[in-house]
């Protein structure tokens, strides 16, 4: 064990010890990685924040009644106990026509610009609302529960405030899809990259496969250090990606933020997703070893030592 | 130990590089396949150790049939063989140490105890002080001795050199027969093709000698006994 161990550690100082005095080109290759995965893990990001932003926004599923203008005090309180009596319902409250005008109005105070437009109005335009919280926060449960509302009698509009983050995270699914077949794409094209780069250092390790196997070394053993370099090339491009992607996040930040602020939310990507680096270094060595399997196992056996 | 039957060999598109080969070698015998160049020297060592197969006849190792063997125990038959080439066939891109270890390494054999061997085969060929320089600062006489470094640092049970001196001056040349005798006194099966003939006037050994791929004397050198 400790010697199998030992073998193996000997055999990595040599891939980097070859990968140091070929210091560019493993840099190249690695940068190749590195922006192939970089691309993906960008819109990623971007993609996975704002679905579960959405995600929480689907969760504080609000339905608003609106009632028709002329309803009656009494109607108001029918209605109230129409919605107490539904099941789906988790609670709800009242916001009368006067209190949303006062509050409008204390609100068009402290905003001078719309002030004089709203002192302009001689009745109250608002009409009764109930605010509702609903136990399910299924799509098709809340869509149900809307029709059931607007049958109601004195109900003038139902509004469900979650129809844009619906629509919304729809699309966020629809992009997702697009980034997982984009990565299947560039992994093929990754996979190509490395086997060639391999099979190019096998043709330079000629005479170092050609003496291994005179001397009596197996396949698997020639395989090693070649399989090692592809494990490493991915381990390099994969940390780079990261090193690329957080450096791209902190650049959008800063017009995310400032566009974001516009529309009076603190919206931002986070600069750390664990779970997305340790996948793309995962990703990354997954991808450098098939390849590297993929190109050394013909190129060896093709290498005859007569 | 080495048994050939009625051994051809013929290479596509040429003659018979070897025609019916018969003879055996011993364990701890020192034998040199001798003939002009082109005789089917090289052919009769590269299928002493499998790295060629017989177009006929049988190739008995160990009393383990060649031509029967799975590709994938061949390389455990090389590893009972040291190879010692022509060309020397050393790896330009590491040190002497390096050179020497791979053997080695090939057998699952690391850390100290690997260390410990490959200076001891340093220390046999007369190379201890370099381990540490690049082969090719080394002069061909030192190239040569290095290769039989790493063929003898894993302790192979053959020994087989294919022309070791023949790029060598006769000095140089002395010296890794010298060698070669040392392995052979300590019961190493030692099998050397050379066509120098004065190098085997002073040699008092079995002598296989080839011509045109016709094995034409399996006699000892200097009683003339017949083996075959």
């Amino acid at each position: 064990m400790n010697n199998w161990l030992n073998q193996h550690i000997q055999t990595i100082k040599l891939v980097l010890g070859r990968m140091q005095n070929n210091a560019l080109s493993t840099f190249m290759i690695s940068l190749v990685i590195a922006v192939a995965l970089c691309v993906p893990g960008l819109f990623y990001l971007g993609v996975d924040h704002l679905s579960k932003f959405t995600n929480h926004m689907q969760d504080e599923t609000e339905i608003s009644l609106f009632l028709k203008l002329d309803a009656d005090k009494d109607a108001v309180t029918e209605i109230g106990e129409v919605l107490a009596k539904n099941d789906s319902i988790k609670n709800f409250h009242l916001v009368t026509k006067e209190n949303a005008w006062q509050a409008l109005k204390s609100k068009a105070e402290a905003d001078n610009e719309t002030d004089s437009k709203i002192a302009d109005l001689e009745k109250n335009p608002l009409p009764d609302a109930f605010f509702i919280q609903a136990k399910s926060t299924e799509p098709e449960t809340l869509e149900a529960l809307k029709k059931e509302l607007q049958s109601i009698p004195g109900v003038e509009h139902v509004l469900l405030n979650t129809d844009w983050a619906k629509r919304l995270s729809a699309l966020l699914a629809l992009g997702k899809k697009i980034i997982l077949f984009v990565t299947a794409l560039l992994a093929v094209a990754l996979l190509v990259i490395i086997g060639n780069t391999i099979r190019m250092q096998i043709l330079t390790q000629k005479d170092e496969v050609i003496v291994s196997k005179l001397i009596g070394a197996t396949n698997s053993f020639i395989r090693i250090p070649f399989l090692y370099a592809g494990i490493l090339y991915g381990l390099f491009g994969g940390l780079l990606a990261i090193i690329m992607l957080v450096l791209a996040v902190k650049v959008f930040n800063l017009s995310v933020q400032q566009l974001s602020s516009l529309y009076s939310s603190d919206f931002s990507l986070p600069l750390f997703n664990g779970q997305l680096f340790v996948g793309i270094i995962g990703f990354a060595i997954f991808i450098g070893w098939l390849g590297s399997y993929l190109a050394v196992s013909r190129s060896i056996a093709s290498i005859k030592i007569n | 130990m080495i048994k050939f039957d009625q051994v051809t060999k013929r290479y596509p598109s040429s003659n018979e590089a070897l025609k019916n080969a018969s003879f055996t070698i011993e364990a701890g015998e020192l034998v040199f396949v001798t003939g002009h160049s082109g005789a089917g020297k090289s052919t009769l060592l590269k299928l002493i150790a499998a790295t060629e197969k017989p177009t006929s006849g049988t190739v008995l190792i160990a009393n383990q049939n060649i031509s029967k063997l799975k590709p994938s125990a061949i390389p455990f038959m090389r590893r009972k063989f040291g190879l010692i080439f022509q060309d020397h066939k050393l790896l330009y891109d590491r040190n002497c140490f390096e050179n020497v270890i791979l053997p080695l390494h090939i057998n699952g054999i690391t850390g100290n105890e690997a260390a410990k061997r490959v200076r001891a085969a340093l220390d046999k060929v007369g190379l201890l002080q370099k381990e540490k320089a690049m082969p090719i600062t080394l002069s061909g006489g030192e190239q040569q001795r290095l290769a039989i470094a790493r063929a003898v640092v894993s302790r192979p049970s053959i020994l087989i050199a294919d022309e070791p001196t023949g790029n060598l001056d006769a000095s140089y040349a002395a010296d890794i027969m010298a060698i070669f005798h040392a392995f052979h006194q300590v019961g190493v099966t030692v099998i050397v093709a050379t066509h120098d003939a004065l190098g085997m006037s002073a040699v008092q050994n079995r002598v296989l000698h080839l011509n045109q791929g016709q094995l034409t004397h399996t006699q000892s050198g200097l009683d003339g006994v017949h083996h075959e």
